[in-house]
């Protein structure tokens, strides 16, 4: 066994573990909101950049744009939904309110889409990159880059853009930054749409890699889950950080452990840190860290 | 120039219970008009229901004009923009934002004809304090220098009106007379200013007009140099050190 390789793999799936749940980062960490219908999203987002490569015959790229677009859209309609729940921030309502808007996602692109897997194709996933004992794609690499970029894109929105300040003002105190004359429904708008956007784009790169199936959101609800909640619910750097371990913790418990006992393990780690840290899992002021 | 700020019928409830009922309150514009009252007078009610801002979300009733237009139950964050700015009372001020992160937020330099617009060096020329502090957090301040950025942020703004709800609350003397003495400068400079006030000693030295509310009513009202002498005044929050 190549130890090494395993690494490599873990690096990657763990990026994809951490683009894919910016979007929720973001939403947890600003709006102290939760969405479980991310991982439909994701799926809608895979599905999407899959239809209008077919439809339009365009190449993958203009599909990734395709389907960020799709997804900001339908971040935003979300929002628009539960606008009342936002502002309110009622969790338990919003988590039930999401579960089931994932659920309407899930049946919508079941009837659009069809039952049966499908390939995103990106002509990057073919390119393979050797280095002796070692290899990667070409869409790995895209992938890895794409999320440090993103993270540190964000990290810059954040803390030197007026819209980013605005953001961290709403994380603090929403009630107060209506005194600031900014009208928080749009920020909340905005946040939704970048949430939407993150997870289309993270599908668009990650689905490549395996069939997609419009019943796979639901493993992405929960993978998302656990890199939120390990990287300190809603902090940014933490949830580069808790992806990256992630994805090393399930390519070297699989291969020196088991395959078939990755989730569970997972789910182990998952406990074990809630109850060794529980105090830490608060969301913070300093998100945008 | 300045704002005319007039107040008609004002009624605040929470749920049954009417914690304000004003029928009638006026600040001429360019002037200060200090309300003062004993802690649970409905003093923080008033002003917050004005600029139709609160935590607690009580129901709102009544007129409140600015030069003429009605802008009683327009969301909070239209309001600010048409001018009226409250600085409400406590932390007015984002604790994980830096100073000058807090400052950043503010109206247009063309926010609109008779609004003076603030810079954030304009901030820092009145309160230089805050420049020495600008990469501080919010969090990290005094009580003064936090009550001097919930000011400057509201500056940016450009208003017209200010609400201000109780600023000298858990400050050092000293720190009372200097944000007291800025205020009174912004409103000889033309700014319209409504004080919620329970220093009700530093709050005559600079005000023009003096509203005594209590349980939710205004039960006096006049200049200052005639409510100086007021007996209701006196009494209750002066101790007679001026009869």
């Amino acid at each position: 066994m190549n130890l090494l390789q395993q690494v490599v793999n873990g690096v990657i799936i763990g990026h994809a573990y951490a683009l894919v749940a910016v979007g929720w980062t973001m939403l947890l960490g600003a709006a102290r909101l939760v969405n479980f219908g991310h991982g439909q999203m994701y799926m809608v987002g895979a599905f999407v950049a899959w239809w209008f490569m077919r439809l339009t015959g365009l190449p993958y790229p203009v599909a990734v744009v395709a389907a960020v677009l799709v997804g900001a859209l339908i971040g935003a309609v979300m929002q628009r939904l539960l606008m009342r729940l936002t502002l309110s921030r009622d969790l338990v309502s919003l988590m039930i309110v999401t579960l089931g808007f994932g659920q309407m996602l899930e049946g919508a692109a079941g009837l659009t889409f069809g039952a049966r897997p499908q390939t995103l194709t990106s002509p990057f996933q073919s390119m393979t990159l050797h280095f002796g004992a070692i290899w990667f794609t070409v869409q790995d690499v895209i992938l890895v880059v794409a999320t440090l970029v993103v993270f540190l894109a964000l990290r810059l929105l954040l803390n030197a853009t007026k819209f980013g300040v605005a953001v961290r003002m709403v994380a603090e105190d929403p009630v107060l930054t209506r005194l600031a004359g900014i009208d928080i429904a749009r920020v909340y708008m905005g946040i939704f749409a970048f949430e939407g956007a993150a997870v289309a784009f993270a599908a668009t790169l990650v689905a490549p890699r395996t069939p997609i199936l419009t019943s796979m959101g639901f493993d992405q609800v929960v993978t998302t889950f656990v890199v939120v909640v390990l990287g300190g619910i809603g902090s940014v750097g933490g949830s580069y950080v808790a992806g990256l371990s992630l994805g090393l913790f399930t390519a070297l418990f699989g291969a020196l452990v088991s395959p078939a006992y990755t989730t569970a393990a997972v789910f182990a780690l998952l406990i074990a840190v809630m109850a060794l840290r529980p105090g830490q899992l608060a969301a913070s002021a300093n998100f945008a860290r | 120039m300045s704002a005319r700020l007039e107040i008609e019928n004002l009624r605040v409830a929470y749920g049954a219970s009417q914690a304000v009922a004003v029928d009638r309150l006026v600040v001429e514009p360019g002037t200060l008009a200090a309300v003062v009252g004993a802690n649970g007078a409905g003093k923080s009610t008033l002003v917050n229901a004005i600029a139709n801002w609160s935590r607690a979300a009580p129901r709102v009733e009544g007129a409140v004009r600015m030069d003429g237009e009605d802008i009683a139950g327009r969301a909070a964050h239209e309001i600010v923009k048409r001018g009226l700015q409250l600085v409400p009372e406590g932390r007015g001020v984002f604790m994980g934002l830096t100073v000058e992160e807090n400052l950043r937020e503010g109206a247009p330099s063309d926010a609109g004809p008779g609004r003076r617009s603030y810079s954030i060096d304009d901030v820092y020329e009145l309160f230089p304090r805050l420049r020495e502090r600008r990469s501080t957090a919010g969090g990290s301040l005094s009580g003064g220098e936090r009550q001097m950025l919930a000011v400057g942020r509201a500056l940016r703004m450009a208003p017209k009106s200010l609400l201000l709800d109780e600023p000298s609350i858990g400050l050092a003397p000293r720190f009372v007379a200097l944000l007291l003495r800025t205020i009174r400068s912004l409103v000889d400079d033309g700014l319209t200013v409504l004080l919620v006030e329970q220093n009700v000693r530093a709050a005559m030295e600079v005000t023009d007009v003096v509203h005594l509310l209590e349980r939710g009513r205004l039960i006096a009202s006049g200049p200052v140099d005639e409510m100086r002498d007021d007996p209701r005044i006196v009494e209750a929050y002066l101790g007679g050190g001026h009869g």
